[in-house]
């Protein structure tokens, strides 16, 4: 089914003691490495990997027509029966709510209507953004799961979630499929599915880049477990000198301050791991402080010229 | 829930609602660290204290590599360059006074009124260190160590290890550690014995150990320290530390560089001795310092951090009691106030106040029997002392770390009036002590 979609293919190449599989999903490019012999199996274990990132993504996928996202947010105020995974997506965004003190919010994709983040000076007025806030709020919505009951003109995306849920999937998928050890990474996202045998870890680039091109990369070894990262460096804008982060905090409706640029964690899978950096990204200033405190293992990143962070499978 | 609850709590819901979502409670735990490479902490430090006193050039440099499974190694290498000179332990007097040299060799005189210090003080030192850590198991950790240093009259080697044992979802952590060190006195001249006197300078012969009567061989000392702590996360913004530590140390404790002034019962003024034609020595009587040869000590210690909105506030006090009568208190405040997300200030604030050693005493009086132990070592006394700085640390281009330190220090001693004889009343008899601390740091990797 999903695979129709144009541009959803998949490619096999052989790799350093492993084979590759590339396939795109989510608007990010998608990669499974495995530590297998033949280019049959590799392709047999990418299949399953991308149906299950594609169907994640025609399922959830706030872009996409005629899915659960699509029928919630045009039901102008009537109730929508949702199915049960659905349904466990909206709790745990529930719970993620009431944890963060309302800073994760899953109805805060409308602030996108007034903030785009493209590097220009374009800032929104104040009551553009408080017309906005009307529009946001978790606390609006009444959830009787499976019943969802949101007042007219506001919006759910589980975009915040979505692509760490469908690595996490998709490694308890591999877990049965093989018993090899396999790498899955959605755009930077990452899941190590049992310790490598053929090499001491599996090896992933954390690479600042500056906008002077003086590259600080740092090689983090991920035996097992997961890293997730947020935050993008390249989506920001500046106006007066100062620098507005695409953090955005629900309850004001405006970036966070001081937020970091980037913010990747370690943690045992790839959903605690984004959680972590989310939430820490959302405390601004004191995203260290609050790592620090849950003893997460973590990489923040402060840059003061404008460049990004990329995230790359090296092996 | 509110906001005030612990970020702990945070973690424990999060893991929940992760494996509700999911559906998998047993995934292998996470094994994640940078590659292997080395972080270099380096500083600069300077110390200087007023009136030509001691002043030290210190180079510090701490390396650290970490290996796959959360196993580091840490070398170290300090290299410190000390010039200047300390009070001798003599009273001032409102004349000229002569102290034959540590050497044996040679004599100098100080200026009345002035505390008597030895200047012919002059050293370096080298001290290595190296530390192997690593896991054991899901919740045990070890470290092991080796120190050792070496100046011109003072070797040192030692041995440490400490065990450590998570608790309560990580928000415990128990620690052991156990540390041993053999250091050995080679004074200039020679360990000299305690409460004998002050020899004539001799310098008939190269040896460079003066006239040899009470001065022995090299001399040992042995030091046992163990360490219990617990450190606890408290809440989301609160880290608590606290220790016991407990330590002995036995052999030769003397500072073989210290004497005391023997005075007059009544005058207080020290007891001149008759000069010899021909013959270099001490123009008044005065006896090396003696103490016990072993002593014990108790600390308490606690540290609290405290995060707030990016500010981190570092509080802690120590609790000092021993068997040779000292007790401490120290308070040491540390707030880091960031400047943006590239650079803070850190100011600093210590406080400390001891007691007098049982056996401290200005002077001795002549013609009574002398005490089992005696030292008039200003570092034994009942003094107070002030710290004061400022850090301001700042982020490079290069992501790397760099500061800057300066802060003041100020001591100043309670010389109880029941101390003090005659003349000395009056006098000024606690040489104080002011210096001056600078540090330049450099943090930066591979």
């Amino acid at each position: 089914m999903g695979a129709d979609r144009p541009g959803r293919s998949i490619r096999v190449s052989r790799g350093d003691g492993c084979w590759r599989g590339q396939f795109l999903a989510m608007a990010s490019p998608c990669e499974v490495l495995c530590e297998i012999d033949t280019a049959d199996e590799a392709r047999r274990l990418t299949e399953l990997v991308a149906a299950e990132a594609w169907r994640i993504e025609d399922k959830f996928s706030r872009y996409l027509p005629a899915n659960i996202i699509n029928r919630i947010n045009e039901a102008n105020g009537k109730p929508v029966e949702v199915d049960p995974e659905t349904s466990q997506l909206i709790d745990f965004s529930t719970t993620l709510h009431e944890i963060s003190a309302g800073r994760f919010d899953i109805t805060s994709g409308v602030l996108r209507r007034v903030w785009h983040f493209d590097g220009s000076d374009n800032i929104p007025t104040k009551t553009a953004v408080r017309k906005v806030m009307e529009q946001v709020g978790w606390g609006r919505v009444t959830w009787d799961s499976p019943l969802l009951h949101m007042p007219p003109g506001m919006e759910i995306d589980l975009g915040g979630i979505g692509k760490e849920y469908a690595v996490d999937r998709v490694a308890t998928m591999l877990r049965e499929a093989t018993t090899a050890s396999c790498l899955v990474n959605f755009g930077g996202d990452l899941v190590a599915v049992r310790k490598p045998c053929l090499r001491n870890a599996w090896k992933v680039g954390v690479e600042a880049v500056h906008a002077s091109n003086t590259n600080a990369e740092k090689l983090l070894n991920l035996q097992v477990g997961a890293l997730a990262t947020s935050g993008d460096a390249r989506r920001f804008l500046i106006r007066d000198g100062v620098r507005y982060s695409h953090i955005l905090d629900p309850k004001t409706g405006w970036p966070v301050p001081d937020a970091p640029r980037s913010i990747t964690v370690a943690a045992d899978t790839c959903t605690q791991a984004g959680m972590f950096s989310t939430l820490a990204m959302l405390e601004g200033a004191r995203a260290e402080a609050f790592l620090d405190v849950q003893e997460v293992r973590y990489w923040c990143y402060r840059g003061n010229d404008p460049g990004g962070r990329k995230i790359g499978v090296v092996t | 829930m509110s906001n005030k609850d612990c970020n702990r709590s945070i973690a424990a819901a999060l893991t929940a609602a992760t494996c509700t979502l999911l559906g998998t409670s047993a995934v292998e735990p996470v094994q994640a660290q940078e590659e292997p490479g080395w972080d270099f902490n380096t500083a600069l430090l300077y110390y200087g204290e007023d009136n030509d006193r001691v002043q030290d050039l210190s180079l510090n440099i701490l390396s650290r590599r970490v290996f796959v499974d959360d196993r580091y190694l840490s070398l170290g290498l300090t290299v410190d360059a000390l010039t200047g000179a300390t009070p001798n332990g003599a009273l001032p007097q409102s004349v000229p006074q002569t102290f034959t040299q540590p050497s044996g060799r040679r004599t100098y005189t100080t200026t009345p009124g002035e505390f008597p210090i030895d200047d012919t003080f002059r050293d370096s030192r080298v001290a290595v260190t190296a530390a192997w850590e690593q896991p054991l198991g899901r919740l045990f950790a070890i470290n092991i160590g080796a120190s050792a240093s070496s100046e011109f009259d003072y070797t040192h080697l030692g041995l440490n290890a400490k065990i450590s044992r998570d608790f309560n979802k990580r928000n415990t952590t128990v620690s052991a550690g156990l540390a041993f060190a053999q250091d050995e006195l080679d004074p200039v001249g020679g360990a000299v014995m305690g409460l004998t006197q002050m020899p004539v300078a001799v310098d008939d012969d190269d040896d460079g150990d003066g006239d040899g009567r009470n001065r022995g061989p090299a001399e040992d000392k042995d030091v046992l320290d163990v360490v219990f702590g617990v450190t606890q996360v408290v809440s989301r913004n609160l880290l608590m530390q606290f220790n016991y530590s407990y330590s002995d140390s036995s052999g030769y404790l003397n500072d073989p560089y210290k004497i005391l002034s023997v005075v007059d019962g009544t005058s207080g003024d020290p007891v001149p001795i008759a000069q010899v034609p021909g013959v270099d020595g001490p123009s008044h009587l005065y006896l090396f310092e003696h103490r016990p040869d072993s002593r014990e000590k108790h600390s308490l210690y606690t540290q609290g951090k405290y995060y707030m909105d990016g500010k981190v506030l570092d509080l802690s006090y120590r609790y000092m009691t021993d068997d040779w009568e000292i007790d401490s208190h120290t308070v040491d405040l540390r707030l880091r106030w960031p400047l943006g997300s590239r650079s803070y200030l850190e100011p600093h604030l210590r406080f400390y106040t001891q007691t007098a050693a049982e056996f401290y005493r200005m002077s001795l009086i002549d013609g009574d029997p002398l005490p089992e132990y005696a030292s008039a070592d200003y570092r034994l006394g009942d003094f107070d002392a002030m710290t004061a700085g400022l850090k301001y640390g700042w982020k490079t281009s290069g992501g790397n770390d760099m500061s800057v330190r300066l802060e003041l220090y100020q001591q100043s001693g309670n010389v109880s009036p029941d101390q003090l004889i005659g003349n000395q009343v009056g006098r000024d008899n606690y040489p104080d002590l002011n210096a001056v601390i600078f540090q330049f740091g450099y943090q930066f990797g591979k």
